[in-house]
């Protein structure tokens, strides 16, 4: 009577053209992570926000998701890669970036409007005309297109695409199919996608989901605001890791970190 | 002793070969090209297939148009310079020594207004043997080329400048003359051949022809010293000229690279996509030129005569310099949907800046970066999305005025990365160590109006699309102002957006939102309107 392996080898031998290694376990892969700048958020990551994957950090305004992407992207560009921010509310703050540490020539901002015009393709008389159409969904749409061109262009090493402002109700409408496919995509161009919104939108396309919060803010005599201090919670983390133990030790889902305003700087070096 | 060899190439109808360059579906037809005054319109130049169906030079237009299936196109001088200078550059990959074989012979009403109905270079191609074979065979490489470049062409190779000259111009083919079978070849050529020559004089061929002199075999078997004796000094040229053994001091010329295609079309074009299967042949064959020369296109410029009398200009720069047709001709369709004309394009002139191609060492651990010719391709597409000015690098302007920065394009993978070591001390900038991390700011484009409820002088409550902020601790007011002293900045009022200058009072609120959650926000003060904006959140 042959063994089971005798068996398995059969088995997967007779179904090899359709399904390579079918009854053998899926090869477990490291993947690889990139810091986010902030070292709470690094441990509790286990190291950083996955490279090739989807990235969601979600909550309400001032719960310090813009300044955690904007660390991720500031220590991306310190080590001379390009990355991107595809600001679907035309929200972003050269300035805050600038001294969150990021440089600027190594990054693409895509402002998005919401106005869309399109020029027609066939006619050149009627070419000057453009169709302006205005329809609220203009902003996302260019959004997705964009992150889509970026993501297929390849050489990025994190495109962040902020729909912090973007209603819940139109950003979570978006089919869970282009998120599939920004996943596929990121994945195969080795880039760090980073999705800034009010919730989760990505659902099974994200191999990270961080909910940030406002926990206090702290004053400097009561007259400046010298800082913010913010709760991160790992909600999910799908990114496939090697387990370094069968039973791995139970891991930390929430952490803290604090960010302070410019001023505290100069405050400080005077 | 190496003797002298010039090797001629000569382009006959001129008129019609600029045109059909660009055209290869009409070569298989009859075409003739009208030239002059639309009602004195005349045959100045035709093809082989036109020759044959019996339409021949000077012929009107009404009797051209009568032949049959007989294609007439209008000449189109603009077209015949940008041939001539594509002929020019391709022999010159043969020799640098090149002379205009028609230049004394043209009137000089021809030369100024260009209106030469062929084109002749003569070629030095002494001791270019090794590189190129012998004389037959270069004159097999050097017609290729000239097919390839859409030109059909004569050639004639002898040791004689003008037997090369005369040969070229009056005999179809290849033609490699033996030296001292100069004078058996020109025997054939009848004595009008010489006309429009240095030498020529009409009275002298009015002589010869009442002798019963009527081809060069016939004036070279005439005795030399009784020719003089009845005709002068002059008939000694035309009788060496004649046996293919006069004397001639070469002129080289020295030809300027210039990348450009001519195209006017025969109606206005209204359809970008026939528009770019044009500008698609001239992209190749700019290309295929620089090329030749070991260079890329750095630049591409259309410019387009519209209908309506006006042009309308497109400039292309690729970040790196490209000879990628597909590319430079998906950056062009950009462009042009991007940026239409407004009328239908009668004629298009594209024009090339040549650059250096950079090869560039490429290392294992350099950071992953987007190949240049791709980024550019997907910024085109981005632009085309959301904006021309709303891609790019963000640049912080030297002003303490909130909000002020500029774009600039983004420059990626080596070359950006060249060029930021070069504006730097050559180093690689780094981004400075910080102590802490940095509260970062959620731009309003433009800062929302809102209402603000003051409390012994502080704000207490503020209204933002029609909810209710209660403030939970304000800090403030930080005052500034700028560009006072400008004067357009005073006459435009002073408003605090949109103009110049600005004065306010910035406060950094903590509130809580009607649904409960607190925020940090940044409001502002405009004290000479009394007008309170939402500028920012801190996020």
């Amino acid at each position: 009577m042959p063994s089971a392996a005798t068996l398995q080898m059969e088995i997967e031998r007779s179904l090899a053209a359709r399904f390579p290694a079918a009854l053998s376990p899926a090869p477990q892969t490291h993947r690889e992570a990139a810091a986010t700048g902030v070292a709470a958020v690094d441990t509790l990551l286990q190291g950083g926000l996955p490279v090739g994957a989807v990235s969601e950090l979600i909550g309400a305004m001032s719960s310090g998701r813009t300044s955690l992407a904007l660390a991720f992207v500031a220590s991306r560009t310190a080590e001379g890669r390009i990355c991107a921010w595809v600001d679907a509310g035309d929200t972003f703050d050269p300035e805050s970036a600038a001294g969150s540490g990021v440089n600027l020539s190594q990054l693409l901002w895509v402002r998005c409007q919401g106005m869309q015009s399109s020029p027609c393709h066939t006619d050149l008389p009627q070419a000057g005309r453009r169709r302006v159409q205005r329809q609220p969904w203009a902003r996302l749409d260019q959004a997705l297109r964009a992150v889509d061109l970026l993501l297929h262009a390849g050489g990025f090493a994190a495109i962040v695409l902020d729909l912090g402002d973007t209603v819940w109700e139109q950003a979570s409408r978006i089919p869970a199919a282009t998120w599939w496919r920004f996943r596929q995509a990121a994945g195969s161009t080795h880039c760090s996608l980073v999705v800034l919104g009010r919730a989760a939108y990505a659902a099974s396309s994200a191999a990270i989901v961080l909910e940030c919060a406002a926990r206090q803010a702290k004053t400097s005599g009561g007259t400046i605001l010298s800082s913010l201090e913010y709760n991160v919670t790992l909600k999910r983390d799908r990114s496939a890791r090697i387990a370094p133990c069968p039973f791995p030790a139970r891991r930390a889902t929430a952490s803290t970190w604090t960010a302070q305003p410019g001023w505290t700087q100069q405050m400080r070096r005077a | 002793m190496n003797r002298e060899l010039y090797a001629c190439v000569h382009a006959a109808e001129l008129p019609a070969q600029a045109l059909l360059r660009l055209r290869p579906e009409l070569r298989a037809q009859p075409v003739v090209i009208l030239d002059g005054p639309a009602a004195q319109q005349t045959v100045c130049a035709l093809n082989q297939h036109a020759r044959r169906r019996g339409a021949a030079l000077g012929m009107a237009r009404l009797d051209a148009e009568s032949l049959a299936e007989m294609k007439l196109l209008r000449r189109s001088i603009q077209a015949e310079k940008v041939s001539r200078s594509i002929l020019l550059e391709c022999v010159s990959q043969f020799s640098p020594r090149i002379e205009d074989a028609l230049w004394n012979t043209l009137w000089d009403e021809e030369r100024q207004a260009g209106q030469a109905t062929a084109c002749a270079f003569v070629l030095d191609i002494q001791g270019t043997e090794r590189l190129f074979g012998p004389p037959e065979q270069l004159a097999q490489r050097l017609r290729s080329c000239l097919s390839a470049a859409g030109f059909h062409v004569s050639i004639a190779v002898s040791a004689n400048f003008h037997t090369a000259r005369l040969i070229a111009a009056h005999r179809g083919g290849i033609h490699v003359i033996a030296e001292g079978q100069e004078a058996a070849m020109l025997a054939g050529l009848a004595l009008t051949a010489l006309d429009g020559d240095a030498a020529s004089d009409t009275d002298l061929a009015e002589i010869l022809a009442q002798w019963g002199i009527r081809n060069l075999g016939e004036l070279a078997a005439l005795p030399e010293a009784e020719l003089m004796t009845r005709l002068g000094a002059r008939a000694r040229t035309w009788s060496a000229l004649a046996q293919g053994r006069a004397t001639y001091l070469f002129r080289p010329i020295q030809p300027a690279l210039r990348l450009e295609e001519f195209y006017a079309f025969e109606t206005p074009v209204a359809q970008i996509d026939s528009l770019l299967f044009t500008i698609a042949r001239m992209i190749d064959c700019l290309a295929q030129r620089a090329e030749s020369r070991a260079l890329a296109l750095a630049t591409v410029t259309a410019l387009m005569q519209l209908e309506d009398g006006s042009s309308h200009q497109r400039v292309i720069r690729p970040a790196l310099p490209s000879l990628d047709r597909r590319f430079l001709l998906k950056l062009v369709q950009m462009e042009i949907g991007a940026h239409p004309p407004q009328a239908a394009v009668t004629s298009l002139l594209l024009q090339a800046e040549p650059g250096q191609s950079r090869q560039m060492q490429l290392g294992l651990f350099t950071p992953q970066m987007p190949e240049p010719s791709r980024l550019d391709v997907t910024l085109a597409r981005l632009k085309s999305i959301v904006g021309e000015d709303r891609v790019g690098s963000p640049v912080l302007e030297d002003t303490h005025r909130a909000d002020s920065f500029h774009m600039l394009s983004l420059i990626a993978g080596h070359a950006g990365a060249d060029q930021r070591l070069q504006g730097g001390s050559g180093q690689a900038p780094q981004a400075p160590k910080l102590q802490f991390h940095r509260l970062c700011l959620r731009r309003m484009r433009p800062p929302r109006p809102v209402s603000v409820l003051l409390h012994a002088g502080r704000p207490a409550v503020f209204h933002d699309r029609k909810q209710s902020f209660k403030i939970t601790a304000a800090y403030g007011p930080w005052n500034s102002s700028g560009c006072w002293w400008s004067a357009a900045a005073w006459e435009s009022g002073l408003e605090p957006h949109g103009s110049a200058a600005w004065n306010s009072a910035e406060w950094d609120l903590l509130a809580t939102s009607p649904d409960g959650a607190p925020c940090a926000c940044l409001l502002s003060h405009d004290i000479q309107g009394n007008i309170w904006h939402l500028e920012a959140f801190y996020d």
